[in-house]
C-alpha cells in the first residue's frame, strides 16, 4: 500500500506535464464557472472527447481541477453581478452580493477561495484515510432516507431565509410547485402544461435562477433613480482582505471542521450534491452563529461554511462513483465513463486493483486545489475591473448575460422566455420580501423530493409507515420532526432577549 | 407621464431601428453544404450514455465533414423535449438528432405527436438489451423461479431501473405478459435513471431491477449483483458468461437503441453528404474502440434498414404499450396530482397567514415602487433580440440589446456622450461573448446574417 502511495505520489506531483495541464484546466475552469449558464457538468462534457487520447491520471486530473475551479469560479459573478454562476453559489448569493455593495466584494471572494481551497484539500485527505468507508453510508439510503434527507435540505433554506420563516416557506414552496410543472417523471404524465409542448420539459431551474436573482437585479437597477454603481467602490488594501480572510480561518476553525465533514458526507451520497451540501452547511452555521442577523445580509461566516461544504463534498462524490459505479452528481457520471474507456473497471475491488490510481486521485484533488489558490486570485483580481465599470454599460452587459446564459444551457429559446418571466417574478418577489434563495432550493429538489415521496409510497402499497420502517428512515424523520418542532415553536413564541433583530420577520405588510 | 416622457427621450428612433432590423427578415443565402456549424441535439442529459455517444459521434463528425459539430442537450419530458425539437427542426441539414428508443413509445403512451415518420433515418449506432438483476445474496436463482414467485405473491417483489413506462419497464412488463403472469404483480418504482435504481437494488429498497449490462458491470464484476439473464436472442459479447432468455426457455427478446436521424425534407445531395460522413465514421475503427471500451453494444444499420427496424420496433410497442397489460397499468395508486395539491394547499395556507398577519400588524414598510415602463422596456428589448436573434444573428441583436439598455439607464442629460462610448463597446463586447461562447465553448448562438 504504502508503494502504491508513492507511485501516485510521485504521478501526480513530480509530472510536469500533470501540473501543465492542471493550471491549463484550472484556468478554463475559471471561465467556465464565471460564464452564468454554463455548469461544471457541461464543461467536462465538451471535454471527453479530448480524454480518449488521454492517459487515465491526467484525464481525471483536468476533470477534477475543471470541477473544483468552476465551482469556485462561480461566486465571482455572484459577488459582482448578483447572477449565481452555479447553482452551489445561489445558498449565500444574498451574502455576497451584500457584501459587494458595501465596497467589499474582494473581501467575499477571498473568503470564498480560500475555504474552498481549504474544504477540497480537507475533502480529498479525508478521502485518502477513510475512502471506502464512507462507501457504506451509501448503502444505508433507499428511497425513504432520500426523502428525509432532501426534506431537511428543503428545511434548511426556510431556516436561513433573511425574510423570516414564514416567506422562506412561501418561497420554497413556490418552488416546489414550479418543479411539479412538466411532464412529471415518475408518472409519465403531464401536469399543469396547458397543452403547450415547450412546457413539457418542465422549469429548468438554471434559467429561473438566473431570471430570479441576475435579470431581477437588473430590473430593479433600471427603475431605481440613483445612478451610483451597482456595487461599491472597493475598499482595504489587498493584504489587509489577506490578513483578515486568514484570521477569521483560524477563529473560526471549529465551524469550517464541522462544515467540510458535513459537506464530505453529504457530498458521499449519491444524488445530494454540492448545492445540498452548501444549503445544509450555512443553516447549521447560522443555528450554532453567534450572530445569526447578519445570515442573508453580507455574512462572511455564510459564505465561508459555504464554499468548505461544496468544495468538500466535490472530492467526495466520486466515492460511491469509484465504488459502486454509481455516479454521486453528473460530474462523475461523466467521469464514470472515462474510467471505463480507460478499461479501468470502478467496484469495490478498485481500491485494491487500481490502489495507486485511485490515491492519484485524491492527490489530483490536493493539487487541483494548491493549484486554485494564485488562479483563483488572479480571476478575482481581474474581475474587480468589473467594479469600475459605469451603470450605464454593467447593466447591459448583465442583461445580456443573462440572456445568452439562460441560452446556452440547453440551446433553448423557450429558456429565455422562462428567464424573463422569473426576473419579474424575482421584482414582485424582492418586493413582497419572498426568498428567492428557498425558492431556487424548491425548484432543484423538488423533482426528486417528489419522486422519492411516490417511490417510498409506491413501496409500501401506499402504506405511510413504509417513511418510518427502516431504521436510518425513522431517525432522519425525528430529526426533521425536530427541526420543524424548533421552527415553529420559535415562530409561535415571539423571540425574547435574542438580542437586537434588524428587520424582524413578518413585519411589514403586504 | 412616465409614458410620454418615456417616448420623448430618444427612445422612438431606437424603437424605429429596431422595426427596420425585424422588418428586413429573410435574407437568404446560398452556400455549400455543410459551411456552417452543426447542431447535434442529444434527448438526454450530460454525462448519460447517450450523451456520451453522441459527444463521441460529433466529435469524429467534425473531421468527416470538416465543419463544428456541437451537442446540445435538450432535455426533460422523458425525451419528449429532445425528439420533439429534433423533428421540427429546419430541415436544412444542420440539425440532427440522437434518437433512441423512445421514439417508438413515447407516441403511443400518448406524450407526443411525434413518430420516427418524422424522422429520416440515418444510422443506428447501437443496441443495448435488457437484463434482469438480483443482488447477490438474493433466494432468486433463476428467472423460472422469479417468474412463479412474482406469479404467487402478486404485489410482493419490488422491481426498478427506469421511470414508469421507460424502457426497462415495457422490458420487464413485457416478458412478465408473454409468460402468461399480470404485468402489475411485480410492483415498479418509478426510479428516473438507471444509477438511481442500482443504489436502491444496494440498499435493499428492491428485489431485481430490470437495465442493460453495461450499466450495473460494476457490481457484476465484484460479485455483489447477478444477473438472471439477457434479452436478446444471442449472448453479448463481453458479457458471455450471461445467459439469454431465449436458453432459458423464455422466447423474449427487447433492448433499448441509439442511431442518428435528420428531420425529413433535406434535400437529397445533402442528404448524401451526410450519410456518407455518417456511415464513415459508423463504421470507423475509432468508434468501434469507443463503444467497445465504453461497454456500449455496437450495432450498426445503414439508413434502409434502420428506417426497416424503426417500422418493426414500432408494431411490438404498439402491442406492449396499447394492449391491456399496459392499459391496467397506467392505473395508479395515488394520482400524479396528490403531490402538487399538497404543495398548493400548503401555499394557500401560508398566504393566508401571511395576509392576515400583514392585515394586524400595525407596522407598515412601504416598498419602492415599481417604474414599469423602464421595467418592461427592459423586457421588451429581451424580447426583440429574443424575436430577431434567430435572423439577423447573435452578434446584431445583441449589439442593439446593448445599446437599447444602455440608453435606457442613461439620464438624458449624458445620453449623447455616454452612447459614444457604448457603441464601440457593444460592438468589441459581442464579438467578445460570441467567441466565448460559440467558438471556445461550442455552444451554439444564432448566426444570422454576419455569420462568424
Amino acid at each position: 500500500m504504502m508503494d502504491e502511495i508513492q507511485q501516485a505520489f510521485s504521478q501526480v506531483f513530480f509530472d510536469p506535464a500533470i501540473w501543465l495541464i492542471v493550471t491549463g484546466a484550472a484556468i478554463y475552469g475559471i471561465f467556465l464557472g464565471a460564464m452564468p449558464g454554463l455548469t461544471a457538468t457541461m464543461g467536462v462534457a465538451l471535454f471527453v472527447p479530448i480524454t480518449y487520447w488521454m492517459e487515465p491520471v491526467p484525464a481525471l486530473a483536468a476533470i477534477v481541477t475543471m470541477v473544483a475551479c468552476a465551482i469556485f469560479a462561480g461566486d465571482i459573478p455572484t459577488t459582482l453581478m448578483r447572477v449565481p454562476g452555479t447553482p452551489a453559489s445561489a445558498a449565500y448569493a444574498d451574502d455576497a452580493y451584500e457584501l459587494a455593495k458595501r465596497g467589499q466584494a474582494q473581501r467575499a471572494l477571498v473568503v470564498a477561495l480560500w475555504f474552498s481551497v481549504c474544504g477540497g484539500i480537507f475533502g480529498g485527505v479525508l478521502l485518502m484515510l477513510v475512502g471506502h468507508q464512507l462507501a457504506a453510508i451509501a448503502t444505508l439510503f433507499s428511497v425513504a432516507e432520500y426523502f428525509w434527507l432532501y426534506l431537511m435540505g428543503l428545511s434548511c433554506a426556510v431556516i436561513v431565509g433573511k425574510e423570516g420563516v414564514l416567506r422562506s416557506a412561501i418561497g420554497l414552496l413556490l418552488g416546489l410547485f414550479f418543479s411539479t410543472v412538466g411532464l412529471s417523471a415518475v408518472f409519465g404524465e403531464a401536469r399543469f402544461t396547458f397543452g403547450h409542448p415547450e412546457l413539457f420539459q418542465g422549469i429548468n431551474f438554471i434559467p429561473a435562477m438566473i431570471g430570479l436573482f441576475g435579470l431581477s437585479e437588473v430590473l430593479r437597477g433600471v427603475m431605481s433613480s440613483d445612478q451610483v454603481s451597482a456595487t461599491g467602490v472597493a475598499q482595504g488594501s489587498e493584504r489587509g482582505v489577506f490578513v483578515s480572510t486568514l484570521r477569521t480561518f483560524f477563529r473560526r476553525q471549529g465551524a469550517w471542521w464541522r462544515s467540510s465533514l458535513l459537506g464530505t458526507v453529504i457530498g458521499a451520497l449519491p444524488g445530494a450534491g454540492a448545492d445540498m451540501a452548501a444549503w445544509v452547511c450555512v443553516s447549521v452555521s447560522k443555528r450554532f452563529s453567534r450572530t445569526p442577523e447578519e445570515y442573508g445580509r453580507g455574512s462572511s461566516e455564510a459564505i465561508a461554511d459555504a464554499c468548505s461544504a461544496n468544495s468538500s463534498s466535490l472530492a467526495a462524490a466520486w466515492v460511491p462513483a469509484l465504488v459502486f459505479g454509481i455516479p454521486g452528481d453528473s460530474v462523475t457520471a461523466i467521469a464514470i465513463g472515462v474510467l471505463y474507456m480507460k478499461n479501468l473497471q470502478p467496484g469495490p475491488e478498485i481500491f485494491e486493483q487500481q490502489g495507486a490510481l485511485v490515491y492519484s486521485l485524491y492527490f489530483l484533488f490536493l493539487l487541483a486545489n494548491l493549484v486554485m489558490l494564485p488562479v483563483g486570485w488572479l480571476a478575482i483580481r481581474a474581475s474587480q475591473q468589473v467594479l469600475r465599470v459605469p451603470r450605464w454599460i454593467l447593466l447591459p452587459v448583465v442583461t445580456l448575460f443573462c440572456v445568452v446564459g439562460s441560452f446556452a444551457v440547453n440551446g433553448s429559446r423557450f429558456d429565455v422566455m422562462l428567464m424573463l418571466a422569473f426576473g419579474l417574478l424575482g421584482v414582485l418577489c424582492e418586493r413582497y420580501r419572498v426568498s428567492i434563495g428557498a425558492m431556487v432550493l424548491g425548484l432543484i429538489l423538488g423533482g426528486p423530493l417528489e419522486e422519492r415521496f411516490v417511490q417510498t409510497l409506491a413501496g409500501s402499497q401506499g402504506n405511510w409507515t413504509g417513511f418510518f420502517d427502516r431504521p436510518v428512515a425513522l431517525v432522519l424523520a425525528i430529526l426533521c420532526v425536530l427541526i420543524w418542532g424548533r421552527v415553529l415553536w420559535k415562530t409561535a413564541v415571539k423571540p425574547r432577549g435574542d438580542g437586537p433583530v434588524p428587520d424582524p420577520p413578518d413585519s411589514a405588510t403586504l | 407621464m412616465p409614458f410620454s416622457a418615456f417616448w420623448r427621450n430618444g427612445e422612438l428612433w431606437l424603437l424605429a431601428c429596431m422595426l427596420l432590423v425585424a422588418g428586413a427578415l429573410g435574407c437568404g443565402r446560398s452556400e455549400s453544404y455543410p459551411s456552417q456549424p452543426i447542431t447535434l441535439l442529444c434527448p438526454w442529459s450530460a454525462g448519460g450514455g447517450t450523451d456520451r455517444v453522441s459527444r463521441q459521434v460529433a466529435a469524429q463528425l467534425e473531421g468527416a465533414l470538416g465543419v463544428p459539430v456541437n451537442v446540445i442537450n435538450a432535455t426533460g419530458g422523458s425525451g419528449v423535449t429532445g425528439h420533439t425539437r429534433g423533428a421540427q427542426a429546419r430541415n436544412d441539414g444542420y440539425t440532427l438528432t440522437m434518437v433512441t428508443v423512445e421514439l417508438n413509445m413515447l407516441h403511443w403512451r400518448g406524450l407526443t405527436s411525434v413518430t420516427y415518420k418524422d424522422f429520416h433515418p440515418l444510422h443506428l449506432l447501437n443496441r443495448d438489451s435488457a437484463a434482469l438483476f438480483v443482488r447477490a445474496d438474493s433466494s432468486i436463482a433463476s428467472l423460472d423461479q422469479l417468474r412463479d414467485e412474482i406469479a404467487q405473491s402478486p404485489g410482493k417483489l419490488k422491481a426498478s431501473g427506469t421511470a414508469f413506462g421507460g424502457i426497462w419497464h415495457v422490458a420487464m412488463a413485457g416478458w412478465l405478459d408473454q409468460q402468461g403472469v399480470d404485468p402489475t404483480a411485480a410492483t415498479w418504482i418509478s426510479i428516473n435513471g438507471s444509477g438511481p435504481s442500482i443504489q436502491e437494488l444496494n440498499a435493499g429498497g428492491v428485489d431485481f431491477i430490470c437495465c442493460s449490462l453495461p450499466e450495473v458491470d460494476a457490481l457484476l464484476a465484484s460479485g455483489d449483483v447477478r444477473c438472471l439473464g439477457v434479452m436478446s436472442d444471442e449472448r453479448v459479447g463481453g458479457f458471455e458468461q450471461v445467459p439469454t432468455f431465449k436458453e432459458q426457455g423464455h422466447d423474449w427478446s427487447i433492448a433499448g437503441w441509439r442511431g442518428l436521424a435528420a428531420p425529413i425534407g433535406i434535400p437529397a445531395d445533402r442528404l448524401e453528404r451526410l450519410e456518407a460522413a455518417i456511415g464513415e465514421v459508423a463504421h470507423s475503427e475509432e468508434l468501434r474502440d469507443f463503444m467497445s471500451q465504453a461497454g456500449f453494444n455496437l450495432s450498426l444499420e445503414g439508413s434502409e434498414q434502420f428506417a426497416q427496424t424503426l417500422s418493426r420496433q414500432d408494431l411490438i410497442f404498439e402491442k406492449v404499450l396499447t394492449g391491456p397489460a399496459f392499459t391496467t397499468i397506467k392505473a395508479e395508486q395515488f394520482g400524479a396530482m396528490l403531490f402538487p395539491l399538497m404543495i398548493l394547499t400548503l401555499l394557500v395556507g401560508l398566504l393566508a397567514v401571511l395576509i392576515w398577519k400583514s392585515f394586524v400588524s400595525q407596522k407598515s414598510r412601504r416598498p419602492e415602487p415599481l417604474v414599469w415602463p423602464k421595467l418592461f422596456g427592459v423586457i421588451t428589448i429581451c424580447v426583440f433580440y429574443w424575436l430577431v436573434s434567430e435572423t439577423v444573428g447573435f452578434l446584431l441583436g445583441a449589439i442593439l440589446l446593448i445599446i437599447a439598455v444602455g440608453l435606457m439607464v442613461s439620464p438624458r442629460e449624458q445620453r449623447l456622450g455616454n452612447m459614444k462610448l457604448t457603441v464601440p463597446f457593444a460592438f468589441l463586447f459581442s464579438v467578445l461573448v460570441y467567441q466565448g461562447f460559440a467558438i471556445w465553448l461550442s455552444v451554439p448562438l444564432p448566426r444570422g446574417w454576419w455569420g462568424w
